[in-house]
């Protein structure tokens, strides 16, 4: 897989370390590794503890700078001291080893020797108090970089189609990393969302990015459209991905109404202007529940095709 | 030495050592096999492959070949299934052998009937009086078939089931979709 990855024209040490470059893990594993290689035994799956994964990022940040900012102005930045010791969560919230599957993917332990008390009560510390500023949601949580895949080349304009309508999609390099079994499931693979609304099946985009953001954004065990951590839109924008409106890195949806409204707003209303606020309770149009009836009160007009038709219909509307 | 490393002073000497002293041997090292294989050899890898398609025959979902069940096997016998290696070997040229006493061809070289009628003798142990040595036939199979299952079934970081195909074919989403926020923004 390496070897046909995008990344294969690095050496393995720039991730992977040198024996005696990357710390005690790295040296162990190389050494069990010879010692493998002499008793014909298997190494098992070679992978990073969480030191080198972090700093790995200063690899990933040395040529992709843009994202690497990007992530660092959004959510996805969080450390282990912004989770784990905001109040709001101490009161709301009962550690669980599952906590660990979103925030802290590549921690070693268990949920009991990163945080205390596990309890609702706390408050609770970090048993140790130099990981607060560490990010427990790394890039290598959403990116894995053994994927198949071919650098970036120039545009064969000797091939129009290659460049526009028959381009082949590249393998993504996106994938979740699952803690528990220490690997990587490619966003495809990933189970897609069945959600529903009461006993209403909720359309839900088939883009596989989106299937990442659901492993943690994932409703409740009975998958209620709203529950749990849910935020799939429904509404008006049912069945748009999320990567339609948020940004992959820094998840900014700031710029996104304006990329399909007006233009191509069915009601003309100047939507940017609205209160669409997903995080306030008293949002009126939340973007991601909001719906005909929100603004209709009175009832929802009839489409335009419905309402008008023959070969002077456009001009009309 | 990092609080929590689990290392002793002593281990950690042990491996520098180790770990140094071993490079000077590196430049002498050869490939010895096929680097697709760590125990198995690639005859055995082809009969395996085939014995495991006829166990889990492919349709519209993998068969076990496909499903990685040869990379399982030889990737447990490179680890925690090395007591089954003396096994393995044995049971594999048992059957290269008394398929070919029987037959006079190669196990993969048959038609999947006449592979069949010949699992279904090994499993019943009636292969002792055609020419089968060694560990017992009913024995064999039934290690066959129970590591083609685990393989089939098991979770891929064992080195079968890529992509989770048989939970997909199960209907078993993996990993499971559950939230568990519990307050609201």
């Amino acid at each position: 897989m390496w070897a046909r990855s995008g990344h294969r024209d690095f050496p393995c040490k720039e991730c992977h370390g040198t024996a005696l470059g990357g710390g005690v893990h790295s040296l162990k594993e190389k050494s069990m590794m010879l010692v493998h290689h002499f008793t014909e035994s298997s190494p098992g799956r070679i992978t990073l503890d969480e030191r080198q994964v972090l700093e790995m990022m200063d690899n990933c940040r040395r040529c992709h700078g843009t994202e690497y900012a990007r992530w660092i102005s959004g959510g996805h930045s969080a450390t282990y001291g912004a989770i784990f010791l905001n109040g709001k969560h101490n009161a709301a919230e009962q550690l669980n080893a599952d906590c660990l599957r979103c925030h802290g993917m590549f921690y070693g332990g268990t949920i009991d020797s990163l945080v205390t008390p596990v309890s609702r009560k706390g408050p609770w510390s970090l048993r140790d108090a130099g990981r607060s500023g560490e990010p427990a949601i790394p890039c290598l949580a959403c990116h894995r970089i053994h994927t198949e895949g071919s650098p970036a080349s120039a545009a064969g304009y000797d091939d129009p189609g290659g460049i526009f309508y028959s381009r082949r999609p590249a393998e993504t390099a996106a994938a979740f990393y699952d803690r528990y079994e220490k690997m990587y499931i490619r966003a495809s693979a990933l189970p897609p969302l069945r959600l529903r609304e009461g006993t209403r099946e909720v359309k839900v985009s088939d883009d596989p990015r989106g299937r990442i953001c659901f492993q943690c954004h994932a409703p409740g065990a009975f998958h209620q459209a709203g529950s749990a951590d849910d935020r799939t839109p429904r509404g008006v924008h049912e069945g748009l991905s999320c990567l339609a409106c948020h940004d992959g890195h820094s998840n900014d949806a700031g710029e996104s109404c304006i990329n399909c409204h007006p233009a191509i707003s069915n009601c003309g209303l100047d939507v940017t202007t609205m209160h669409t606020t997903f995080a306030e309770k008293g949002s009126p149009h939340n973007i991601h529940f909001v719906r005909c009836i929100d603004c209709h009160t009175k009832g929802i007009p009839p489409r335009r095709g419905a309402r008008a038709s023959g070969p002077d219909a456009r001009e009309r509307d | 030495m990092p609080e929590g490393s689990g290392l002793s002073r002593r281990d950690f000497i042990k491996l520098a050592a180790l770990g140094t002293g071993a490079l000077s041997f590196l430049p002498g090292c050869a490939p010895s096999r096929s680097r697709e294989w760590i125990f198995l050899s690639d005859t055995d890898a082809a009969l395996l492959g085939v014995v495991a398609d006829r166990i889990i025959p492919p349709d519209s979902w993998p068969g076990g070949k496909e499903n990685g069940a040869v990379r399982f096997i030889d990737t447990q016998l490179a680890g925690p299934y090395r007591r089954f290696r003396s096994d393995y070997r044995s049971g594999l040229d048992a059957m290269t052998a008394a398929c070919s006493g029987k037959y006079g061809r190669k196990f993969e070289s048959l038609a999947p009937q006449e592979q069949d009628s010949f699992l279904r003798a090994m499993e019943s142990g009636a292969l002792r009086e055609g020419g089968w040595t060694g560990v017992s036939s009913g024995k064999f199979f039934a290690m066959l078939r129970d590591h083609v299952m685990q393989a089939y079934y098991g979770s891929p970081r064992h080195g079968g089931n890529p992509g989770y195909a048989s939970y997909k074919m199960l209907g078993i989403d993996y990993p499971p979709l559950i939230g568990q926020n519990r307050y609201r923004l």
